[in-house]
């Protein structure tokens, strides 16, 4: 069952690197939100009954409801609807995405089971999270696509600290918690001020410092 | 007494949000700063009053970095005086600006004085964003690219350096602890591939925030488009705070026999540094981002230094103390000059030794601080460098040491000189000339005392101090 929903964790990332709707990109936050949480209602974490309930409750709040509702507040108020310049066609990018989620899958599967305290498949799927998220990061355009791969590296990395058979301290929790959420509030407001400055959310506008030119 | 350093700037900050005066901040950002330093100066005195607790303590291993950034924010809150005089902004926005200064400072606080690996992540990580408004303070296009740029690049460095500590407790096995004592203690029970793949995770991330080439690119922009007593305490304080994370998690894998794959690492990402500081550095056309260079070329000799081990342990503790106190003067001097001619661009600055010496004497002290030249205690530190390549018999990487560290002098010095002394006429220059007025005395004097003291120590390093690096150095 566990497994299951790890899976379909996993499987997420395949969709938000096949789509260009940004408007999907916070569903699929929405959908990886509640993953997570039902992950960690299960019992997942190996953790005390406490901190079960503060990553249940960070999981559902936070990374189901607060974040993705935040940005779409920032997709309204920028009118921002599709990142359609990526450097790499949508076939190219599930297949490359496909196969980084499979070699994450594999390396775990053949490396992992000697470790006792890690659940392979879910450090597999959170490895390949992590890396499909920054390789995303690096092939897409627009400044809110940056923001929504970057949390979902912070919830691959979330996933990776699930997966790990050992209770991580709880004022670890409580920074991750805080990590999210302000760096997202941050990268929100800079994305509202950056669409006031420049008029566009395109990343290439960010490039005018430079060595060579004169810019002040 | 550590709590009192921990909690004062929150108080201070609910005074100024209430009072919102332009006084008074500087006046709170004053007594701070001098706390902040009393606190350092107790430790030598009395260590058993500084009421070190679970989660933060003054010890061996991180009086060093606590001294450095007391002084250092001492000198940068003195120049803030004046400075903070010549910024035409409402009180408001400069209760803003004080209050996330203090908020900055008590991260990078929380960071240094932290016993817990978790706990000093979540301070790099408060740093960011307490920095992060420092860097858009001006709100222009550039500032906001640079805060972006900035604020997007380290978090992703911070998030990968969790991804490092998440590693870190696999290797630990049964250990259920993050705090460097206990890591250090069982470092020989750690698993060594777990724990390298730690290691490279803490350091890249954490590199990121250090300025380490090649994760280094948020670095020119935000220094230069910050202002300038903020980027004194970035390039002084905050790359130090990283380093110390670093230095403490090396420890670690000392303690576990685990360094050789650690020293390749910190051994390429240090010529890294100094490799893009001294092909960037030739083309740069801004003086603030040539100073930012200059802090990825300092980081890198660190690196070098934690990788080289030995002598150049030793040399890495002058080293730090030489380049925070010595670049913190440089930035601020970048201020009088930015206060003077209105621009960042080096062709535009003309003639500063007749526009006002005292900023053209800092400016060139600053230089052949930077640049080590005796008795700089940069000097020192770069010369145990050297001799610790020569004992370890690496006389290849020793040669291009130096022939990295020539270029980087001429690129500096030709850039220097030319500001100081060339008189081709500039439109800035009269302008220049009506602008000395704003400067203030408290800009110069914290340079004038940063300087004194790196030069000091070239010479002379106290009894206090030098027991101080050899206990971190042992310990």
């Amino acid at each position: 069952m566990v497994n299951g929903l790890i899976i379909l964790f996993g499987l997420t990332m395949l969709y938000i690197s096949t789509t260009s709707r940004l408007i999907a990109h916070t569903k699929v936050l929405v959908v990886q939100g509640l993953l997570l949480f039902l992950i960690c209602a299960s019992g997942f974490s190996h953790a005390s009954i406490t901190a079960i309930v503060f990553l249940t409750v960070e999981t559902l709040l936070v990374k189901a409801i607060l974040i993705p509702w935040f940005l779409n507040k920032v997709l309204k108020k920028t009118h921002s609807n599709r990142d359609t310049d990526a450097n790499i066609a949508h076939f190219w990018c599930l297949l490359i995405s496909s196969l980084i989620l499979f070699g994450g899958l594999m390396f775990s599967m053949v490396h992992i089971p000697s470790l006792s305290m890690i659940n392979p498949v879910c450090f597999g799927i959170a490895l390949s999270t992590i890396i499909i998220s920054l390789w995303l990061i690096t092939i897409k355009h627009k400044i809110i696509s940056n923001v929504v791969e970057f949390i979902t590296m912070e919830n691959g990395i979330f996933l990776l600290s699930l997966s790990v058979a050992k209770q991580m301290p709880m004022l670890v929790n409580i920074g991750v918690l805080l990590d999210v959420f302000i760096a997202i509030y941050i990268l929100g407001l800079f994305v509202s001020q950056i669409n006031k400055e420049l008029g566009d959310l395109e990343v290439s506008h960010l490039s005018d410092l430079k060595d060579c030119e004169n810019n002040d | 007494m550590i709590n009192l350093v921990l909690i004062l700037p929150i108080i201070f900050c609910i005074f100024m949000f209430f009072i919102k005066n332009k006084t008074l901040n500087n006046i709170l950002i004053t007594l701070y700063s001098i706390a902040h330093v009393l606190l350092g100066v107790l430790y030598f005195l009395n260590p058993n009053i500084i009421g070190n607790n679970e989660y933060f303590s003054l010890n061996s291993s991180n009086i060093i970095f606590y001294l450095i950034l007391s002084i250092v924010f001492l000198a940068v809150s003195l120049y803030n005086n004046s400075y903070s005089k010549n910024l035409e902004f409402d009180n408001k926005k400069m209760m803003h600006y004080s209050t996330m200064l203090l908020v900055f400072v008590l991260s990078m606080t929380g960071g240094v004085l932290s016993n817990n690996l978790g706990l000093a992540w979540i301070f790099i990580e408060a740093t960011t964003l307490a920095s992060a408004y420092l860097i858009y303070f001006n709100k222009t296009k550039h500032s906001i690219e640079a805060a972006w740029k900035y604020v997007f690049i380290c978090s992703i460095g911070i998030a990968l350096a969790f991804v490092g500590i998440i590693l870190l407790t696999i290797a630990t096995g049964n250990l259920n602890s993050l705090n460097y004592s206990d890591l250090i203690n069982n470092g020989a029970k750690f698993n060594h591939f777990w724990l390298n793949a730690s290691f490279v995770f803490i350091l890249f991330g954490l590199g990121t925030k250090m300025g380490l080439a090649p994760v280094h690119f948020w670095l020119p922009d935000a220094h230069a488009q910050a202002p300038s007593p903020i980027s004194a305490l970035l390039s002084a304080t905050l790359l130090n705070c990283a380093f110390l994370v670093i230095y403490n998690v090396y420890k670690v894998m000392i303690s576990a026999n685990c360094i050789a794959y650690a020293k390749i690492l910190l051994l390429i990402m240090g010529f890294l540094s100094l490799f893009v500081t001294s092909v960037f550095l030739y083309h740069t056309s801004n003086y603030k981002r040539m100073l930012a260079y200059s802090s990825i070329e300092n980081v890198g000799i660190l690196a070098i230094c934690l990788s080289l081990g030995g002598v150049a342990y030793v040399g890495m503790f002058l080293h730090l103390i030489g380049h925070s106190f010595i670049k913190a003067a440089y930035f601020l001097t970048s201020g009088n000059i930015l206060e003077l001619y209105e621009t960042k661009k080096i062709k535009s600055i003309r003639l500063l030794s007749s526009v006002d010496k005292k900023t053209a004497w800092l400016w060139i002290f600053s230089f052949l601080g930077i640049c080590a030249f005796p008795p700089s205690v940069v000097f020192i530190s770069e010369f145990l460098a050297i001799k610790a390549f020569i004992m370890q018999q690496h006389y290849f990487l020793c040669g291009l040491f130096l022939f990295l560290l020539t270029i980087i002098l001429y690129a500096m010095a030709k850039v220097v000189f030319k500001m100081v002394f060339d008189n081709t006429s500039s439109s800035r220059v009269d302008r220049a000339r009506e602008n000395v007025q704003k400067l203030g005395f408290s800009m110069y004097f914290p340079q004038v005392l940063l300087l004194l003291m790196a030069f000091i120590l070239g010479i002379y390093i106290p009894k206090f101090l030098d027991i101080a690096i050899i206990t971190a150095v042992i310990g």
